[in-house]
């Protein structure tokens, strides 16, 4: 069976170069046997988490806004590969990115249990989808790079990702560096 | 003059229904005790509308100090919040200002440890940046952002450093990153809850369903 590639395009509606990337992300894994799928979260009728935990102790695994993040979050656990592409603000997601994330709390438990020595949910699935971070940063900018890292990092543990890797964009990088990259974090994510 | 703070709150409850806005106000308290005008604005609110929006912008421009308070959502900042950040700092990149306001963030989370906030308030930390704000603290609180005596103090303490325009004390840290109850008594009182209200729900029977498990 083909493996499942979802990818996240966090890119807002006028962010071109976020969207263009997940067409390559998507190009480059069809080329490598898998089964892509590009979700463009802006064009997705998501409304924001409510924070109401509903999804834990009123409809079990299931959030009660009955709209696009839903399926969102269905195709994450269904896939055996996530790649949360996002342009890089502030260090961290997009909205667009983000809004999706918050909705995907149904994927836990909402039982504890201390994951090298810090407390965490506990797993509501058997399975969990490895985890690739693409931030496009507008520059070269070290903290930005180190805290998008970071994030997805701990995001792999919440998630509980059995592999996490990361890569990072220039948008000022030209297109054939671009790519190479591109392919580089596709490769050390589907590896 | 008045010293004007603003409290943004970036919970999806609200600043009267969140554990944020609470914790929050406890700052605003003591600062309209101090002489201080404050003005509170919901995140979730604003960024819906263009008219919300703008009374951000204007009320951000006013404030001699933003006091951000939000819960810990997947490890960063719930959306609407993030996209308020966004608007203030295009806001305050498009138009200069010398006025220079200070910014101070309350983060809580649902976990026993207060460093998970780690993470997000870095993140805030770079918006203050970016967006030309001067950053004096951050306080990050686990447990849901439950208030204890010790936690009162040293919001007392962020209070004075805020009215004394000061950096916050490294006491505050001190005082909040200690994790309120060792972690197995919290996995084990937070799993009795959640059966609890599960129970309560009638849900328990059924609470580890896994509705999209792979065909």
């Amino acid at each position: 069976m083909e493996k499942e590639i979802l990818v996240l395009d966090g890119g807002a509606k006028s962010d071109a170069l976020t969207h263009q990337v997940g067409e390559t992300l998507v190009r480059l894994a069809k080329g490598r046997g898998f089964s892509p799928t590009l979700l463009r979260l802006d064009e997705l009728d998501i409304a924001p988490c409510l924070g109401c935990f509903s999804c834990w102790i009123k409809t079990p695994g299931l959030c009660v806004i009955d709209d696009a993040g839903r399926d969102v979050a269905r195709r994450i656990v269904q896939s055996d590969v996530v790649v949360f592409l996002s342009p890089v603000v502030f260090g961290g997601y997009s909205p667009e990115l983000k809004k999706a994330l918050d909705r995907a709390i149904p994927l836990l438990s909402p039982f504890f249990r201390r994951i090298k020595g810090e407390v965490h949910h506990v797993k509501r699935y058997t399975h969990y989808p490895r985890l690739v971070g693409l931030g496009i940063l507008s520059g070269h900018d070290e903290v930005e790079e180190e805290l998008f890292e970071a994030l997805i990092r701990r995001n792999a543990i919440n998630l509980h990702a059995p592999k996490v890797s990361v890569g990072l964009l220039s948008a000022r990088d030209d297109e054939e560096t671009r790519d190479r990259r591109i392919e580089w974090v596709l490769a050390e994510g589907l590896s | 003059m008045t010293e004007h703070v603003l409290l943004l709150v970036g919970s999806p409850k609200g600043p009267d229904r969140s554990q944020s806005g609470r914790l929050g106000r406890i700052v605003t308290d003591d600062l309209e005790q101090r002489g201080w005008s404050s003005k509170t604005i919901h995140l979730h609110e604003a960024v819906q509308t263009r008219e919300g929006t703008d009374d951000l912008l204007q009320a951000v421009d006013r404030a001699d100090i933003v006091l951000f308070a939000a819960p810990l959502y997947v490890d960063s900042l719930p959306a609407p919040a993030i996209r308020a950040l966004q608007r203030i700092a295009e806001d305050r990149a498009a138009q200069p200002s010398t006025k220079v306001p200070r910014f101070v963030s309350i983060m809580n989370c649902g976990f026993v440890e207060p460093a998970q906030n780690d993470t997000c308030q870095r993140i805030l930390q770079q918006f203050a940046q970016k967006a030309c704000f001067e950053w004096i603290g951050g306080i990050s609180l686990g447990s849901g952002g439950r208030v204890t005596r010790r936690i009162r103090q040293a919001f007392g303490l962020l209070s004075e450093a805020v009215h004394e325009e000061i950096l916050v004390p490294e006491a505050v840290e001190t005082m909040t990153r200690k994790p309120l109850l060792p972690s197995r008594i919290y996995v084990i009182g937070g799993n009795l809850m959640w059966k609890r209200i599960a129970r309560k729900n009638e849900v328990l029977g059924r609470i580890r369903t896994a509705p999209y498990r792979r065909p």
